[in-house]
């Protein structure tokens, strides 16, 4: 696994959208992991911080889990953590140098900034979808998105135009993207008890 | 470093913005409230569609204020409904919609409640000539747009990348969002504001498209091979007044061939009101010309 590639892309490098998008993607598949769930469904999680995974609490079901990294390695996670209540779930990993998502908080998203959606649905691992911001989440736990979503997309990152991790994505609803906001994961993780861990 | 995408993405943002300074939210509306579009100063305009069988309505203004405004005219056939409120400003920056072009980035704004601004994005798909909708009414042009709708939408502005306003959105066919053009809406509202209403001709009758055999249709001359078999005339109606039987056949009007329900409603619009048009009409096998004095539709 490679482990230089540890900030944002140079977002000013872009020459079009499609190449702007494209560069993000990139980094953003780098923080991006498949979980393998039973019965072979996968959903996707977060690397939030080394060794440790966000994910919604509805794809870590059970007490250990497969993660796949973006490269095709594979390792063990641990569930630590889940709250049904806010569809969270934190997976705690043996992997030492991984890249690491950087984290904007959503209070300051406004309606029509660009967000983009890093998933594994069942026709595509590590997707990209791209759309704006539906409306600003204030201090809602939950950000909307015009956004085009799929099952596997549960539990990946939503991040902004320069591939900050602003939420996970949780549900469609109404044909509008939700997604758990960044804020939120830190209540979560700050109320598990595992946001020092790292 | 501000980059590529990070400016288009403040762009869209300011976009929403700007636009979002004359939405207006109509609680009322719909069933989880619809959205409104400062026009002019005072005056906002939403999806009449949403609003029936109200005169007043309670709005959220931009600001987040709550106030009451009049519904000083509606117009079923083009789906615009005109709210009047002293406090309505700023007036949205309105765009020449001819310049619109297909591929442009287009949002879709709308107010919810007390969530504030909302909106998708999208293309202009397609872009064609005039149109008619369900009920008749002409629209000056066609937006189609590659747009996602979304709960609350009808009513706010279709704004392009600089939150100019190119029409008003409305709940389309399908779950689709149809456009009502700046110009559709500018010439409604002129007439909304005056009368309160909008005009339209009237025939007096109830009718169904039937089709000619081919054989019959080439001996009386008629190209599309299609009429309008009067099902229904209103007693005492312009069509009655005239002449016309029931079980007559319209195939033209004002010498223009009928294609359907809707070329009928075409041929009625509200400069004919008051003249005399040809109608030609099958009858027991033969072409007969009519002359009817077009009336103004009696208000339901």
């Amino acid at each position: 696994m490679t482990t230089t590639a540890v900030v944002n892309p140079e977002a000013s490098s872009g020459i079009s959208i499609g190449y702007s998008v494209g560069s993000i993607s990139e980094w953003l598949r780098r923080v991006t992991v498949c979980i393998h769930g039973p019965r072979g469904t996968r959903g996707s999680g977060v690397i939030w911080q080394d060794g440790l995974i966000v994910t919604n609490a509805h794809v870590a079901v059970g007490k250990m889990h497969t993660v796949e990294f973006f490269d095709g390695r594979k390792a063990q996670g641990r569930l630590v953590a889940r709250d049904p209540s806010v569809d969270l779930a934190a997976i705690a990993i043996e992997a030492a140098g991984l890249a690491v998502a950087s984290i904007r908080s959503a209070r300051e998203l406004r309606a029509g900034e660009v967000v983009i959606a890093v998933g594994n649905p069942w026709d595509g691992e590590g997707a990209v979808s791209a759309g704006i911001v539906h409306r600003a989440a204030g201090t809602q736990p939950v950000i909307f998105a015009d956004i085009r979503l799929a099952p596997g997309n549960s539990g990946g990152p939503l991040a902004d135009a320069r591939g900050n991790v602003v939420g996970v994505n949780s549900a469609i609803f109404q044909g509008l993207g939700c997604a758990v906001t960044s804020d939120a994961v830190k209540e979560f993780l700050k109320g598990a008890g595992v946001s020092e861990a790292a | 470093m501000p980059g590529f995408l990070v400016d288009f993405s403040n762009e869209l943002a300011n976009a929403v913005e700007r636009a979002g300074a004359s939405v207006i939210s109509v609680p009322e509306g719909g069933r989880e409230g619809v959205s409104g579009t400062i026009w002019r100063e005072g005056v906002a305009v939403t999806a009449e569609h949403t609003i029936r069988g109200l005169d007043e309505v309670a709005i959220v203004l931009p600001s987040g204020e709550t106030a009451k405004a009049a519904v000083a005219g509606r117009d079923y056939g083009t789906d615009i409904a005109v709210l009047k409120a002293a406090n309505l400003a700023p007036a949205a920056r309105l765009a020449d919609e001819t310049q619109a072009r297909v591929g442009e980035i287009v949002l879709s704004v709308g107010r919810r409640r007390e969530e504030g601004l909302a909106a998708t994005h999208g293309l202009i798909s397609a872009i064609g000539g005039p149109w008619r909708t369900g009920q008749g009414a002409r629209i000056d042009r066609w937006l189609r747009l590659d747009l996602n709708p979304f709960p609350g939408f009808s009513g706010g502005p279709v704004v392009t990348a600089r939150g100019e306003v190119i029409g008003m959105a409305t709940s389309g066919p399908r779950r689709s969002a149809a456009t009502i053009p700046v110009s559709t809406v500018n010439r409604v509202l002129d007439q909304l504001l005056q009368r309160g209403r909008i005009a339209r001709g009237y025939f007096g009758v109830g009718i169904q498209p039937v089709a000619f055999p081919e054989a019959t249709a080439r001996a009386l001359g008629i190209e599309g091979e299609r009429g309008l078999l009067v099902v229904m005339v209103e007693p005492g109606g312009p069509a009655a007044n005239a002449g016309i039987l029931l079980g007559d056949i319209v195939v033209r009007v004002d010498g223009a061939e009928l294609r359907g329900a809707h070329s009928l409603q075409g041929a009625l619009d509200s400069e004919k009101i008051g003249q005399s048009v040809a109608v030609d009409v099958v009858r027991g096998g033969k072409l007969v010309q009519l002359n009817v004095v077009v009336a103004e539709r009696p208000q339901k």
